[in-house]
């Protein structure tokens, strides 16, 4: 009735390890990954041909036709990253900084490693002026992936987790072997986490308000007889603190704090 | 509001934090100081000031410790006044520790003009160190002094404007003065607004050195407030009114007729007397004129200040499509974070990335500095010879007048690429006339609608993959339970030996069954007594092979099993006896045993022995 049988050679623990273990964690990490990024790369289609007849219209110079065109596109209901850069690109050429950067932002979610909308985005933000909201290095980095990205390698990381700790109990003299992997898996884990409940709450919680036109003052109160605090200009994204009416309670930083009327800016996510 | 400066308790007992000086010191002392490279300094606490007053010298060692202080050479204009005083600093890093050694002296002005403390050279271990030369400015009269009526309130506010003709994007640095007169001691509380203006952008202020000045007949301490000014459109605009207020401290009036048995005044320092002053500036009025429109430089992007640039490119020997990193640093006063490379026209042969960009200030308004640009450029062709000469133009200030910094072009060797042809981003096509190419500043569309973008909900908030999450939970919950049961069993031979006995019952009672059925009497009474001793085996810790009739009488029934149970077992034991010699042959007798026996064993199985 003992069926305490599993007697491994202590030289041969390891090489288990590494032969079938990392086998089985590859492939749960791999298929993991194919969920991942395979979330944002849906069958190719066909081009729309009026999404061609809008990068006409572009190469033609006609930008706020463009845009117009591009806009349709996404009414139809066929989205695509390159109509979202599109879309940003000529209201970038067509003077509305703020837009494009709505629109940039909008693109960067649904592939935030393209370096064309990475590269465009950044050029956008370098040309407004006056106060605006700075990406800390934590936002940075969170931006490098999706939330559901993050999601999947942390999900992925609580697998193998969970996987060494069941190996340990299927194979309990690897206990001590095992110990550094579960330790560092756990790390990895926790910090995966973190990062997803950190950019869940940047996804969630917090909302940007992008500025669309030229000057916007920022008053200290939610009233046009307020004083101006300070002026933001188009393009400038501030966070969102609260909302009065058709009022929005705007920071671009912890000494900046004011109000702004709601039709002056986009809100991002809900653009 | 803000409220800021060494507003301390007058008084404030530090002595309790005497221990833990020293154990940090104690503890400082134990690491090892780190061998940096030693460094000589000055500087000077502020750059410009009025004849009488004094400036202090700073001489800064660090990395070593120097014998004394360094002899300071006759200046021209300013007199060394007062004391030396001196500190060591030591900071603990993550390679070490480094010490500073710091001298400080008072230089009194003794006549107005530009002053040159020349460069400081000494001699320690060997070491020849040499400091940089720093230049004062010594005025004869403040220009902004403060109208002599104020110099009986006890504080004031006045605002030093170096000049009210301005030019967009002019950065203008702007000194808010807190004159504090000399009796008195401390402040809190202090409410400044910060400065606003239409058409003005205002940076944070920022604390200076305070000094002394003197302001009628009354000697003032002055905490400067620096903060710097850009218009951002021209015309007459306005800094607005500030008012706020501060809380003084002065010396209390019966000072002097303090009593010598007053044991607070004794312990906690002089008395003092407590007001609170309003502050104020009034409105100021600043002419801001647009910049000239005449000799406007091609590619000029509205940076204004006096800067100087420096540029590298490389690798130079590079493939078509191949990356060359641009570096350009432009150094110089003015608005730094506002500043940003010009588009260049000539680069049309080379895709253009987005620079990115860093700002290094030296100074506390972060007016002056570095802004250091890299930009990645792509080479198209093969026939590129050189990288167009890069320019960078700005508006003086100071000299009313646009000029133009240009770098030589560099030489390059592109060869052609081994890959198949790469842009998928082409250069703009031109079409028409009428219509302006696009600019080679953003990056180009993309030309393929690409995948359609599926939109989905967060993963986090979907059902299946929440649960989907317990599985590897759940799977280990199992091992680990299993895990657990299997440890218990090897550690519990009774346990193990109960279970073992359940299992031969269990299957002991089905052969039972079968022995009935075939009236096979031999074999049912062998399985019957095996039965019994097994059970009674387990259940008294004894071999089932020990187990006879005897043990009812000799180890059953001194432990209080109830006659209930021993009767039947008894005669249990006796029928197996008496089938020996004389054999049931009816199943149904048979049959009619096992209900006694299970009756028996489910007994024995819950009596407490």
């Amino acid at each position: 009735m003992n069926k305490l049988t599993f007697q491994i050679a202590p030289g041969a623990s390891l090489i288990r390890i590494s032969n079938f273990g990392f086998r089985v964690l590859s492939s749960v990490a791999l298929v993991f990954l194919f969920f991942a990024f395979g979330f944002t790369s849906a069958a190719a289609t066909d081009p729309p041909s009026s999404f061609d007849a809008a990068n006409n219209l572009y190469y033609a110079g006609k930008y706020s036709e463009a845009v117009a065109a591009y806009e349709n596109n996404l009414h139809s209901g066929q989205k695509s990253v390159a109509l979202y850069y599109n879309l940003g690109n000529a209201y970038f050429k067509s003077g509305q900084i703020g837009k494009a950067i709505a629109i940039y932002r909008e693109a960067e979610k649904l592939d935030p490693r393209d370096p064309d909308i990475r590269a465009n985005l950044q050029f956008a933000r370098n040309q407004i002026q006056g106060p605006t909201l700075a990406a800390s290095r934590g936002q940075r980095i969170l931006g490098k992936l999706t939330l559901n990205e993050w999601t999947t390698l942390a999900a992925a990381a609580l697998w193998l987790y969970f996987a060494i700790l069941a190996f340990r109990e299927w194979r309990p003299s690897l206990t001590r072997a095992l110990r550094l992997y579960l330790v560092a898996s756990a790390a990895v884990t926790i910090l995966l986490i973190a990062c997803v409940a950190i950019s869940w709450s940047e996804n969630r919680s917090s909302r940007t308000a992008i500025v669309t036109t030229r000057d916007v003052p920022v008053r200290k109160g939610p009233l046009d007889e307020s004083d101006s605090s300070f002026t933001v200009h188009d393009g400038a994204e501030l966070r969102v603190l609260d909302q009065n009416n058709n009022w929005l309670q705007v920071t671009s930083d912890p000494s900046r704090i004011g109000w702004v009327r709601r039709d002056q800016v986009l809100l991002s996510p809900q653009i | 509001m803000i409220g800021l400066y060494n507003e301390s308790c007058p008084n404030s007992q530090r002595f309790p934090k005497l221990w833990l000086i020293c154990l940090l010191l104690g503890s400082v002392a134990q690491i090892p100081l780190f061998a940096a490279k030693p460094t000589f300094t000055t500087s000077l606490d502020r750059d410009s000031l009025i004849v009488g007053e004094t400036v202090v010298l700073t001489m800064k060692f660090e990395g070593i410790s120097p014998k004394g202080m360094p002899s300071i050479p006759q200046i021209p204009g300013l007199q060394v006044v007062g004391g030396v005083s001196s500190s060591v600093n030591s900071t603990i890093t993550p390679e070490g520790m480094t010490s500073a050694t710091s001298y400080g002296v008072n230089l009194l002005a003794q006549k107005a003009g530009d002053i040159v403390i020349p460069a400081l050279s000494v001699e320690i271990d060997g070491q020849k160190l040499q400091s940089q030369p720093l230049r004062l400015k010594v005025l004869q009269n403040d220009p902004n002094a403060p109208a002599q009526d104020l110099s009986e309130r006890l504080a004031f506010l006045s605002l030093s404007l170096p000049k009210k003709e301005l030019y967009v994007g002019e950065v203008l640095p702007v000194e808010l003065r807190l004159y504090l007169r000399g009796d008195v001691v401390n402040i809190s509380n202090t409410q400044i607004p910060p400065l606003r203006g239409d058409g003005f952008t205002v940076s944070k202020f920022v604390q200076g050195e305070k000094y002394a000045r003197r302001v009628g007949n009354n000697q003032f301490t002055v905490i400067p407030l620096l903060t710097a000014l850009t218009p951002v459109k021209d015309g007459q605009l306005n800094l607005d009114a500030m008012n706020g207020s501060v809380v003084v401290y002065r010396q209390s009036a019966n000072r002097r007729q303090m009593n010598p048995f007053d044991i607070d005044s004794l312990m906690f320092g002089t008395p003092t007397e407590q007001h609170q002053v309003p502050l104020s500036i009034e409105q100021q009025t600043i002419n801001v004129r647009p910049l000239p429109a005449e000799n406007v430089p091609q590619g000029f992007n509205g940076a204004v200040g006096n800067y100087t640039m420096s540029f590298s490119a490389g690798p130079t020997n590079v493939a078509v499509g191949d990356p060359i990193t641009i570096k350009v640093q432009i150094s110089g006063r003015g608005n730094l974070d506002a500043l940003s490379l010009p588009e260049q026209a000539e680069w049309r042969d080379f895709k253009t990335y987005p620079p990115t960009a860093k700002v290094e200030t030296h100074d506390q308004l972060g007016i002056e500095g570095t802004k250091s640009f890299e930009q990645i450029i792509v080479p198209q062709n093969s026939d590129i010879k050189t990288l167009p000469a890069l320019s960078f133009s700005y508006f003086d200030p100071e000299q009313k007048a646009y000029r133009l910094l240009t770098q030589p072009a560099v030489v390059l060797t592109v060869r052609p690429s081994a890959s198949a042809p790469p842009p998928t981003v082409a250069l703009p096509t031109k079409t028409s006339g009428e219509n302006p190419a696009p600019a080679q500043d953003i990056v180009e569309i993309k030309r393929q609608f690409g995948p359609l973008a599926q939109v989905t909900r967060p993963l986090l908030v979907r059902p299946w993959f929440l649960a989907l999450q317990g599985v590897p939970v759940l799977t280990w919950v199992s091992l680990l339970v299993l895990r657990r049961r299997i440890d218990n069993l090897a550690n519990n031979p009774k346990l193990r030996r109960r279970l073992r006995v359940s299992h031969i019952i269990r299957d002991g009672l089905n052969a039972l069954r079968q022995h009935a059925a075939a009236n096979d009497s031999d074999q049912f009474f062998t399985t019957l007594l095996h039965l019994l001793q097994e059970q009674l085996g387990e259940r008294l810790d004894l071999p089932a092979s020990a187990i006879t009739e005897a043990v009812i009488e000799e180890n059953l029934a001194p432990r209080g099993v109830p006659e209930t149970t021993l009767a039947p077992l008894r005669e249990l034991f006796q029928t197996c006896n008496l089938a020996r010699y004389a054999p049931i042959k009816s199943s149904q007798e048979l049959a009619a045993l096992i209900p006694k026996l299970e009756g028996v064993l489910r007994s024995l199985q819950e009596t407490k022995l």
